[in-house]
């Protein structure tokens, strides 16, 4: 909604058409005896090269999956092979003309990609370059086994390197890419500008489009190649990242020279299938692929159709689109037309086609009709040819003999290694050694200054509140950490639905918009899977970003990418990337069944996530601090119904400097010794009030605990306190089947079960819908619920009538009902 | 034919009995009418008698064993005869009526056991259940046997060498908490640490404050007391069933009422004369009952309940039960221990009258054959304990809850008194202490009635006498 656009209805409402450009069809036809001025010999046979190396790798393990052996070694990889055979051309086409400055994202079906990529880096680094990237890599694990009884040049132990690591990856050894944690659907090598495979289908999709975000914010050259299939482009998410890269602001409203469009190439690495479904003609309508173009912007996102069974093709589609990308005309889409000789996987019966159709794509064959033309240029001689197959069928087998020995090649022997992956726990003020962009001097800020007149602790001297406008609230505490991180670390940014202008939904960003460009601070699409996607491309490509999902119950929208991307890329990729992102997710209330439920449970189920839900003005800039200044997810959970709260218990108020609270570290908000109430979220505030009604008539004393966080979790505290108390109610706004709160309770039942002298209760909301507003207090824990539950579970009040029906029955009945 | 021996149900209160004797056991030749185990109830003992001539072929339990009424107690049949059969039924009805399994105590009304005695049904029994939970007395869900506690208070009672059987659990459904754990060691003495460690082994809890600083319990008040000249002089006991449920119930009066007396004295000159010619008439065969003064001052009690329907009523702690009739309950001392039968009725009897009925269940109490139903407390309106026999000049009886009040009777004692025109003389005044529960009512009522009492002694008639 920026102001200087304005939306005039004499124009939008004017008649008239939308036009379309033809979109080229495989309109390059050109041979390698056409070509010849444009490559060297040996660039001709290297493309050959690189096309038979796919297409030996990619045999060895169709042979070990079908066969059990290959070239008479008998091996078992019970892990997946989706494999790519006929598809060489198209990778090698697509790699030719990357730098190692140009990144690719791939697929489940990636392994020629990483291989055509990876030679392509070996071919433009220099000999120095090679060895140190080798000589670095995990120390020199992999540099050693492949280096060991091999005298020959550079380039060709780096080919070792590059097959050695990737084959050890997809058996799962720990001398792979990723140390054998990410096998062969995510396998990956960042120094050759090989960024993760994704075994989701388009999980590229929204990821690549954040990493050329990266690209562009930070300014650093080259761009990112995303490899999707045919059959991902009905995936929501895939969309979701087209449409973010297409955003009209990149070129109306961002400035300067980050004016343009984003460096992105969405490859459809269109090999007609989507595993058994034919996507031209059964489960898509495009037709051809690169129609889906014209949809997306003016530009029909320069699409066009490549014959990806002449790399020659490919790589002039490349050469051309590169331009567009450095003209910031981008983002480009390239369909590049192969087939797949082999199956889905080994189970595939290719009951799905005919025996006719594979053949006929046999007899045009990518490698051996590059090769025929080849020798009909005088290229090269059978000869050379053989000589070429002979040698790379050598490295192999050799490479093959490396990745299967067990002394050379271990699987990781203690796995609790892998608990240790699940965060890097790093602390690193800033991912960017440049001066952060901003507009103004923080303290010429209009939020900064009023937030300057406020009274940092809600009380006077006398204990009375100053007024809700005086008081500094949440949203201040959380300002206060954003802003500070931004005018530390250039390579921050946020963005989300109304974050610009408007100062996002909630009032938290009011006074950013001045603050900051517009390449840092911008609105998206509402399109949750492209908000947090783009955000993990960004950093894993090395930035740190706050996306924001505006109110929890969206978190369903990014799912894939909260659950499966967001949690597993460091443990995933072997801790070689870092995942420095702050998803904002604000907890609603008010609005009803699809806008009030808090879903921290379904975040902390996931391993790979920190998660936290601070709930008054000191934690939340505390923790926001924390988060920001760490290395991993964390998905920061706020609630609506308290934005406005001041601090009351942080003795001084909250600091005007700069402090951290470490994630996992609960506090106790009001010390008793009768029974402990631990909270998670803003049922801290009902705890109080049940607390101190506790107090006046059963003469019971209270200890308040604020869980604070979820992942990760100190118990220590709270087990300190229930040693004291004996008895604990642990509450939550969530609904309580299957709630965290049942973990939380869990593990403190196991942990001070001799000094309970109640069984751990659980109060959480009813298992509805979340009512209307004026209903809710019949479904959100009530400071009477809390003694409720005392009188029924706990301990009997006397002269006491329960409100709520915490008996056993009751409890039996419900979960009969599944309510 | 093998006949069933249950265990008789003794009026409709009793659930359960206990075997004091076996007299006959297993392959024993009995006759018709010989007595197979004598039994008692709460407060009084029976015999059972063989139904028919045989031979005892099972028996199913021991002396000392807690047998729920109904259930099967002995078979009589020939040597060699096949009692599967009826082994079968009893063991049914075994599992179907046990209380600890049922839980509630209660025999499930599907139980159909022959029993000509036993005429009451089943139905009735629940009803009786429900009734006393209705009256509000103190109902704990968890059974002595099937107590439940939570770790941190069985912790704590285990460091503190408390006996959790003492317990009463006030938790959600009874479970002993640590609240009742500290509850108790509030009022247990002080001890020692080495007292603890002696008490936690051998289970001993200190009674009484012990010889330690500030009356704290010394190991040495736990161990056994030996007397230096003849070793160890005395002998543990376990107490009856009587004498246990009188411990409960005195204690629960005290624990669960508001309890207070007053105590005031008659002029006795009226009744003394009375008794005089009561006696005169015994002898001469004018009358055929001695009434005497307890025959009295129950009679003067009764008048004066009709006139005080707040004291004539039991108190059920939300709401209040006025009688219309005065069903009076008298203190009776037997070698058992003591006994409370209720007079029902008692309001429709002439003193001639009473004075029969009074002796006739006293006497019952004292042979062991009175009816348990009226050894309830709850049968009762109001209590009279007479110690004046015994020469005492004022106590402060015990109530039996529900009920509102208790008349403790003192001995009487000559007292100057103002006869007029500045005359004194000494007087025989009788004493009369009046333990109300102050839930129930209030001093100024409760001193009224009090009054009342000592009007109609003082100002008694009987017919009989005229």
């Amino acid at each position: 909604m920026p102001k200087v656009q304005i939306i005039d209805p004499s124009q939008v409402r004017k008649p008239g058409f939308v036009e379309f450009q033809p979109i080229p069809v495989n309109q390059y036809q050109k041979s390698v005896a056409e070509e010849k001025e444009n490559f060297t010999h040996e660039e001709f046979k290297a493309i050959y090269h690189d096309m038979v190396l796919i297409r030996e790798f990619e045999t060895m393990l169709n042979l070990i999956k079908i066969k059990g052996e290959y070239n008479g070694t008998s091996y078992n990889h019970p892990g997946p092979a989706h494999l790519s055979i006929g598809q060489e051309s198209a990778a090698v086409g697509m790699a030719w003309t990357l730098t190692v400055d140009d990144f690719i994202f791939g697929s489940h079906r990636s392994h020629g990609e990483i291989l055509a990529k990876g030679m392509s880096a070996i071919h433009k680094l220099d000999d120095g370059q090679l060895t140190t990237i080798m000589e670095t890599f995990f120390d020199g694990t992999v540099y050693e086994i492949v280096k060991k009884d091999f005298n020959g040049p550079v380039k060709e132990l780096a080919k070792r390197f590059l097959v050695y690591g990737t084959l050890a990856e997809i058996f799962a050894r720990k001398t792979g890419f990723n140390r054998g944690l990410g096998g062969s659907m995510h396998a990956f090598f960042t120094p050759f500008g090989v960024y993760p495979n994704n075994a989701i289908v388009g999980g590229s999709g929204d990821i690549a489009v954040g990493a050329a975000l990266y690209k562009k914010v930070n300014r650093k050259p080259g761009l990112v190649v995303a490899n999707i299939g045919d059959a991902s482009l009905a995936c929501g998410p895939v969309w979701e990242g087209i449409s973010f890269a297409a955003m009209d602001q990149f070129r109306e409203l961002w400035e300067g020279e980050m004016q343009g469009g984003l460096p992105v190439i969405i490859n459809i690495m269109n090999n007609q299938y989507g595993m058994g479904g034919q996507t031209a003609g059964e489960t898509m309508g495009y037709g051809i692929a690169a129609r889906i173009g014209a949809g997306v912007n003016a530009d029909q996102m320069h699409a066009e159709r490549v014959d990806g069974y002449n790399p020659l093709a490919v790589i002039d589609a490349y050469k051309r689109k590169r331009k567009v990308i450095e003209e910031k005309r981008g983002p480009v889409l390239l369909d590049v037309l192969t087939y797949r000789y082999s199956g889905h996987s080994p189970s595939d019966a290719s009951s799905y086609r005919t025996k006719e159709e594979v053949e006929a794509w046999e007899a045009q064959d990518c490698i051996r009709s590059y090769g025929e033309q080849l020798q009909e240029a005088e290229v090269a001689t059978p000869a050379d040819l053989d000589n070429i197959s002979d040698e790379i069928r050598k490295l192999v087998n050799e490479m093959f003999l490396l990745a299967i020995n067990e002394e050379v090649s271990p699987r990781m022997d203690n796995a609790d290694i892998i608990g240790e992956m699940m965060f890097s726990n790093g602390s690193v003020d800033s991912f960017s050694d440049e001066k952060p962009d901003v507009l103004m001097p923080m303290d010429e800020n209009s939020r900064v200054k009023k937030i300057a007149g406020k009274e940092r602790f809600a009380f006077d001297a006398e204990g009375k509140p100053f007024s809700k406008m005086k008081q500094y609230q949440l949203r201040d505490g959380i300002f206060e950490a954003i802003i500070d991180r931004f005018y530390k670390d250039a390579s921050l940014i946020a963005y989300g639905e109304e974050n610009r202008d408007w100062g996002g939904a909630f009032a938290v960003y009011g006074g950013l918009t001045e603050a900051l460009p517009y390449h840092r601070l911008f609105n998206s699409p509402i399109s949750e899977a492209s908000i947090v996607g783009t955000a993990i491309g960004y950093a894993m490509c090395g930035g740190r970003v706050i996306p924001e999902i505006m109110y929890c119950d969206f978190i369903g929208r990014a799912g894939d990418e909260i659950f499966n991307q967001l949690p597993k890329w460091q443990a995933m990729s072997g801790n070689v990337l870092k995942m420095p992102v702050v998803v904002r997710v604000s907890v609603g209330s008010k609005y009803g069944a699809q806008h009030s439920q808090d879903w921290t449970s379904l975040v902390a189920h996931i391993p790979g996530i920190k998660v936290c839900f601070p709930v008054t003005p000191y934690d939340a800039k505390g923790l926001m601090n924390a988060a920001l200044q760490g290395t991993d997810p964390v998905i920061f959970f706020e609630s609506q119904r308290i934005y406005d709260i001041g601090e009351q218990f942080h003795k001084g108020g909250v600091p005007e400097g700069y402090y951290e609270i470490p994630l996992g570290d609960p506090d106790v908000k009001k010390e008793g010794s009768d029974i402990t109430f631990l909270t998670v979220g803003h049922t801290l505030y009902p705890a109080l009030k049940a607390a101190k009604e506790l107090e006046e008539r059963f003469s019971m004393s209270a200890e308040v605990i604020d869980a604070r966080s979820l992942v990760p979790f100190n118990y220590e505290k709270v087990i300190a306190s229930v040693k004291k108390t004996g008895k604990i109610i642990v509450a939550g706004d969530a609904t309580t089947r299957g709630s965290f709160l049942n973990d939380l309770a869990a593990s403190i039942g196991q942990l001070a079960f001799d000094y309970l002298d109640a069984p751990v209760c659980v109060l959480g909301s009813r298992n509805w819908v979340t009512p209307a507003h004026e209903l809710e207090e019949f479904f959100f824990p009530q400071p009477g619920w809390f003694i409720d539950m005392i009188h029924e579970r706990i301990q009997p009040l006397r002269d006491y009538i329960p409100g709520q029906n915490f008996t056993d029955g009751e409890m039996v009945k419900r979960a009969k009902k599944g309510i | 034919m093998a006949v069933v021996v249950i265990m008789p149900k003794q009026g409709q209160s009793v659930e359960s009995c206990i075997i004091t004797t076996l007299h006959k056991k297993k392959g024993d030749i009995v006759k018709k009418g010989d007595v197979l185990f004598s039994y008692e109830t709460d407060k009084a003992s029976f015999e059972e008698e063989s139904p028919a001539d045989g031979t005892v072929l099972a028996c199913f339990y021991g002396e000392g064993d807690e047998v729920p009424v109904l259930e099967n107690m002995m078979i009589i049949g020939e040597p060699g005869e096949d009692i599967t059969p009826l082994l079968t039924v009893g063991q049914e009805a075994a599992s179907g009526s046990h209380p600890d399994e049922t839980g509630n105590g209660v025999t499930p009304p599907d139980i159909q056991t022959v029993e000509p005695a036993a005429e009451t049904s089943t139905a009735t029994i629940a009803s009786t259940h429900n009734d006393k939970t209705l009256q509000g007395a103190s109902v704990q869900a968890g059974s002595p046997e099937n107590r439940f506690i939570s770790p941190r208070a069985k912790i704590l009672a285990e460091k503190n060498a408390v006996s959790v059987a003492q317990l009463t659990g006030t938790g959600p459904g009874g479970r002993i908490i640590e609240k009742d754990v500290e509850a108790y060691l509030v009022n247990r003495p002080k001890m020692t640490p080495l007292a603890k460690k002696v008490a936690a082994e051998g289970g001993a809890q200190p009674a009484a404050p012990g010889t330690g600083l500030a009356g704290r319990s010394r190991a040495v008040d736990l161990s056994a007391p030996v007397n230096t000249i003849y070793g160890v002089d005395y002998e543990d006991k376990k107490i009856s069933n009587m004498r246990r449920l009188i411990a409960k119930s005195m204690y629960a009066s005290l624990q669960n009422s508001a309890q207070l007396t007053h105590h005031l004295g008659a002029d006795a000159r009226r009744i003394l004369d009375l008794r005089k010619k009561a006696k005169a008439a015994l002898e001469s065969g004018k009358l055929a009952v001695n009434i005497t003064l307890n025959d009295m001052v129950c009679f003067a009690v009764i008048k004066a309940l009709k006139k005080f329907p707040e004291v004539n009523a039991h108190f059920l702690g939300d709401s209040k039960r006025y009688f219309h009739k005065v069903h009076l309950g008298l203190a009776v001392d037997t070698e058992r221990g003591l006994m409370v039968p209720v007079l029902l009725n008692a309001d429709d009897l002439s003193i001639a009258g009473l004075c029969g009925q009074l002796k006739e269940i006293a006497t019952a109490c004292r042979a062991g054959s009175v009816n348990p139903d009226i050894l309830a407390a709850e049968a009762g309106t109001f209590t009279v304990s007479n110690l004046g026999n015994y020469g005492v000049e004022m106590f402060t009886p015990v109530i039996n809850l529900p009920q509102s009040a208790i008349l403790g009777v003192n001995t009487i004692v000559p007292r100057p008194k103002d006869l007029g025109d500045r005359v004194y003389a000494f007087v025989p005044y009788i004493g009369l202490s009046l333990t109300y529960d102050h839930r129930s009512l209030d001093g100024g009522e409760a001193t009224r009635f009090l009054k009342q009492i000592a009007t109609e002694i003082e100002n008694l008639e009987l017919d009989v006498l005229i």
